[in-house]
């Protein structure tokens, strides 16, 4: 959904417009002034806290939130996809194996090794769900897109999100961005 | 009457690992003669090639869907007697009858087990399971 010009020059007018009767109220003598001004700077107040707010949503430290968060759950898709390609690898070698034992052997296998191929079926259904959720994701962020538009920019959030020791726990990294075991060695060789 | 051993199958899901699993429970049913395909217009163009005994095919997948691939099955002169059995995580009743009004031959919802399946390829071939 593309912002509407309209919309975001209303909400930007708006603030200031408050901001300027607040200024005009200030400087009047009339007795019920103060009232009116404290509502217009709690409403003034509120929006920007709403636009601050607005705005770290869209901001999770260096890199868009939804975005980041969206590559982690497809990386569930392709994680789990692979330890069920494993499991299956396993699963088709006992099968090989069970084909050459005794028929008791063989059966008592055989339905451990089906089993097996029907519990691999996690890996279908877990990925078709977090695939909703992505689109959920995708969708709120062309939402909050939206509204930020319509709050106006926010640079003094760049900096926002974890610091210090808080930034360093950032979980799994996604496979693109994930240094290799060789990658680290030779870190630590530079290091020492 | 049991299952014929050399009959010829066509298996369609997104989910490489699905496909798999398919390949292996059919095996298990001694079903080898089985091709696989991603999507829907690759599977259609691989049920032109060959005679074609059964159909299993998932549902959601772009940008054909299962219910598309039915309905072209069901449409095309050669195809439409072959029975396809829809494998899914769709399980709401109106999908259920969206496939059966298609012309679904039978529906199994995923996650499913390898009796499920074996009884559905059985009532659709038209043998005792």
């Amino acid at each position: 959904m593309e912002p509407n010009p309209a919309n975001t020059s209303r909400l930007l007018d708006a603030h200031g417009f408050l901001d300027r009767v607040i200024a005009q109220l200030r400087v009047l003598q009339s007795p019920q002034k103060d009232t009116l001004v404290s509502v217009l700077q709690y409403l003034s107040d509120h929006i920007r806290t709403t636009r601050s707010e607005i705005g770290a949503l869209r901001q999770g430290g260096d890199q868009p939130l939804f975005a980041t968060t969206a590559d982690e759950l497809e990386e569930i898709v392709t994680e789990t996809a692979r330890a069920a390609n494993n499991i299956m690898d396993a699963a088709e070698a006992i099968e090989g194996v069970a084909a050459t034992l005794e028929p008791e052997a063989n059966s008592a296998l055989m339905a451990a090794v089906t089993k097996i191929y029907e519990a691999s079926a996690f890996q279908d259904i877990t990925g078709q769900r977090i695939t909703k959720v992505v689109r959920v994701l995708q969708s709120l962020e062309t939402k909050l897109d939206s509204l930020t538009e319509a709050f106006g920019s926010t640079p003094e959030l760049a900096g926002a999100g974890p610091h210090g020791d808080e930034a360093l726990l950032n979980g799994p990294q996604l496979m693109k961005n994930a240094s290799s075991q060789s990658d680290i060695d030779a870190l630590f060789e530079t290091m020492s | 009457m049991s299952l014929n051993k050399n009959m010829r199958v066509v298996i369609v899901d997104d989910y490489t690992t699905m496909l798999r699993i398919l390949r292996n429970l059919l095996r298990q049913l001694e079903l080898e003669n089985v091709e696989e395909a991603n999507d829907g217009d690759t599977a259609f163009h691989l049920m032109q090639k060959n005679p074609l005994d059964l159909i299993i095919s998932d549902w959601n997948m772009a940008p054909v869907t299962g219910l598309d691939l039915l309905r072209k099955v069901r449409a095309d002169a050669r195809l439409r007697r072959i029975p396809f059995i829809m494998v899914t995580a769709e399980s709401k009743t109106e999908n259920v009858i969206a496939a059966k009004q298609a012309g679904v031959s039978n529906y199994i919802v995923k996650p499913f087990n390898a009796d499920t399946l074996r009884a559905k390829i059985a009532s659709v071939c038209g043998v005792a399971a």
